[in-house]
């Protein structure tokens, strides 16, 4: 039976799995393999996802489960994303997500967000945690590589309120080599349909020399569905299958952001300590609005907030904030 | 002012370590240290050089800066053991070539040498899955063997109390009275510490960290290579630091994962705790080597960590750091000190080195490095 969950659209046999190893075919339904089972479960600052402009500051519950639909070759949670699921069950979280929601009351959480690996790879359990958290009043949101069907996109935004697409790279040979799928079609089509209606944010890892020349085509597409969409250029931090390779250089990079801040007014490069490009600036009168730190790989943090009523202090701007 | 200079690997930038706003212009002493940081990029805590970066950019520093006291941390070997299944020959042969490049070290550098091993690990048997109960269980600072519990339900302490694996569970009011907390400090700890049985670990919430094959033992005492001396604990060193250093180069120098069973030198076996509580690796035990009284309270174990990071900016790049610790031997030593070490953001805070140099990684994804300059005017 095929599996529609993600764009891959797996044939799975009875009682075998498809490229995630996360569905099975059962009893005439293709079904999770592992239900409430979480590879992270913990707190967290909105800022460190990374999300920007969603109510900054705030505390957040992180969750993922195993396994995901890319074989990137630079993963940062390949002993996660990559591992076989099954194998990883032992040490995996099992909690129903009545108590999932429960623990993000108890820890004053404004939102929960799935940040680890794919949620598509997931989405019966992640159905659920939403009904839980809906009840308690708290929102979903969740990092995405956007690799699903349209009908799992709709799903998708059922549940989740905001979301980070990362969009890796354009063009086909790129996702082949380093993504390990055919083309970033399903990706795009799939941040246009979110944006529609969902608070959608992306971020894109550059590796230098491999998907920097794509940035200018990258922004003009964002801003063909909303310049106001804040956008995360991530310095790659080399990891797993390419681990040994160089740091990207980071004023090479910057460097080829120029034309693409002329199209977008939220670009943030940052994934490195330090960065000096953290800060939400006014798109009308050129004031910080928001400062951050960049503590780099899921560390950054809000330093203070200067907006009023979600606006510019200086000139009242609205600033595009969820 | 402190300084905090980061390296991320072609891209340095200079801060006010507390509050994180960037600084210029640049002292000399800021120049040394990056030029340092340039030629010593971090190899990764579980790379073969990461102890020999320790070497490296010790011998470094000390040649530009000429300190009269170093601390130094090596703790790649820790990281190995911690989550490599190794046979018990493989895991000596590690700590001693941890030993080795120490040795290297002294060596190179002349100085003399005490030797502190922060006590062994024990091969993980299993988890208390902390995850669901009514109350609230957190483990912190990498700890294992203690958890910290709020607000537990009767049934969460029946379940508790009858656990198997669970060693003790000690109200709040008995770790106040142990290390003579104030109010103050007793508001930090948790309402219940539970200490799990040897070989097992507390799982609690936490994010994806790779999962360990080894916990840390219950080292009622840890070995201390320091000729000459009759200590008998931990709270000891920092008297002889004091003595020592008046008449020589002094070179503190901690070997992570090393206990008194496969210490490679003769030592004394000092006591590492008071009554039932003994350190583990971290801040705790570093503070109350480099300071002779005992630390639990400067980030009590279990605390409720995201109440204070999350809401208190100071400090943004010292990770659950809030204040720079007081009374550590290095802050008060007339003389120059240095400290590096590869065991995250931590040299800058538990020693109080006028420099220190230690990796910039967080949960092993390695970033970079960072020096901190307390102070330049010596």
């Amino acid at each position: 039976m095929q599996c529609n969950y993600c764009e891959r659209r797996c044939e799975i046999p009875e009682g075998k799995t498809g490229v995630c190893r996360m569905y099975t075919f059962s009893g005439g339904n293709i079904i999770e393999r592992f239900p409430h089972r979480w590879s992270a479960c913990s707190t967290s600052v909105i800022e460190s996802m990374p999300f920007y402009h969603v109510y900054p500051g705030s505390r957040c519950l992180t969750i993922g489960t195993a396994s995901c639909n890319f074989r990137c070759s630079y993963c940062s949670n390949a002993h996660i994303a990559k591992e076989d699921p099954e194998l990883q069950q032992e040490k995996m979280f099992n909690i129903p997500p009545v108590e999932l929601v429960a623990m993000a009351k108890r820890m004053n959480c404004r939102s929960i967000i799935f940040n680890v690996n794919e949620p598509a790879v997931s989405i019966p359990s992640l159905i659920e945690t939403s009904r839980e958290a809906e009840k308690a009043g708290i929102m979903m949101g969740c990092l995405t590589n956007g690799y699903m069907t349209e009908e799992s996109a709709d799903i998708l935004a059922s549940i989740f309120s905001f979301f980070n697409v990362s969009l890796k790279g354009l063009s086909d040979n790129f996702n082949k080599t380093f993504i390990g799928i055919g083309s970033s079609e399903p990706v795009l089509r799939n941040i246009k349909r979110l944006a529609t209606d969902r608070y959608v944010e992306i971020t894109t890892p550059v590796i230098q020399g491999e998907n920097d020349n794509e940035l200018n085509s990258m922004a003009e597409f964002i801003a063909g569905i909303n310049p106001s969409i804040p956008w995360h250029v991530f310095r790659l931090l080399p990891e797993d299958e390419m681990k040994d390779k160089e740091y990207p250089d980071i004023s090479f990079i910057n460097n080829a952001l120029t034309e693409a801040r002329k199209k977008l007014p939220y670009i943030y490069f940052h994934n490195f300590v330090g960065s000096d490009w953290v800060n939400t600036i006014c798109p009308s009168c050129g004031s910080v609005v928001i400062e951050r730190f960049s503590l780099g790989c899921g560390g950054d943090k809000l330093k203070t907030d200067h907006t009023t009523e979600g606006c510019c202090k200086s000139c009242g701007r609205e600033i595009h904030l969820l | 002012m402190s300084t905090a200079i980061i390296d991320a690997r072609g891209w340095q930038s200079s801060f006010d370590l507390k509050t994180g706003e960037k600084v210029q212009p640049e002292s000399d002493a800021q120049r040394i240290v990056k030029e340092v940081l340039q030629k010593h990029p971090y190899p990764g805590d579980m790379d073969k050089a990461s102890n020999r970066w320790v070497s490296d950019t010790a011998l470094e520093l000390i040649e530009n800066y000429t300190p009269r006291f170093v601390f130094l941390s090596y703790a790649a070997q820790y990281f190995s053991l911690r989550y490599n299944p190794m046979t018990d020959e493989n895991r000596s042969k590690l700590i001693s070539e941890a030993l080795n490049e120490a040795k290297r070290f002294i060596e190179l550098s002349g100085y003399t040498p005490i030797i502190v091993g922060t006590g062994d690990m024990t091969p993980l048997i299993g988890n208390i899955d902390i995850t669901r109960l009514e109350g609230l269980a957190l483990c912190t600072n990498w700890s294992a063997r203690y958890a910290g519990l709020y607000e537990p339900s009767d049934k969460d302490m029946t379940l508790l109390n009858s656990h198997p694996f669970i060693e003790k569970i000690i109200p709040r009011e008995e770790i106040v009275r142990l290390f003579n907390g104030t109010p103050e400090q007793a508001q930090r700890v948790p309402e219940f510490l539970m200490v799990a049985r040897k070989g097992y670990a507390f799982k609690a919430l936490s994010p994806t960290m790779k999962v360990p094959v080894m916990t840390p033992s219950d080292c009622i005492t840890v070995p201390v290579f320091i000729p000459g001396s009759d200590i008998n604990d931990i709270t000891g060193i920092r008297d002889e630091l004091e003595k020592l250093t008046a008449k020589k180069n002094i070179a503190l120098i901690i070997l992570e994962g090393a206990g008194v069973n496969d210490f490679p030198l003769p030592y004394r076996s000092c006591i590492n705790g008071k009554e039932w509580f003994t350190y583990e690796t971290g801040d705790a035990q570093y503070l109350t080597i480099s300071s002779g009284e005992h630390r639990f309270f400067d980030y009590p174990k279990g605390y409720k960590y995201y109440d204070e990071t999350d809401v208190n900016n100071d400090f943004p790049f010292s990770g659950y750091f809030k204040s720079i610790p007081v009374n550590t031997f290095a802050s008060s030593f007339p003389g120059r000190s240095i400290a590096v070490g590869n065991k995250s953001m931590f040299m800058h805070m538990v020693t109080g080195a006028d420099i220190c140099i230690e990796c910039f990684s967080r949960n092993m994804f390695n970033q970079g490095t960072m020096a901190v300059i307390h102070r330049d005017d010596k």
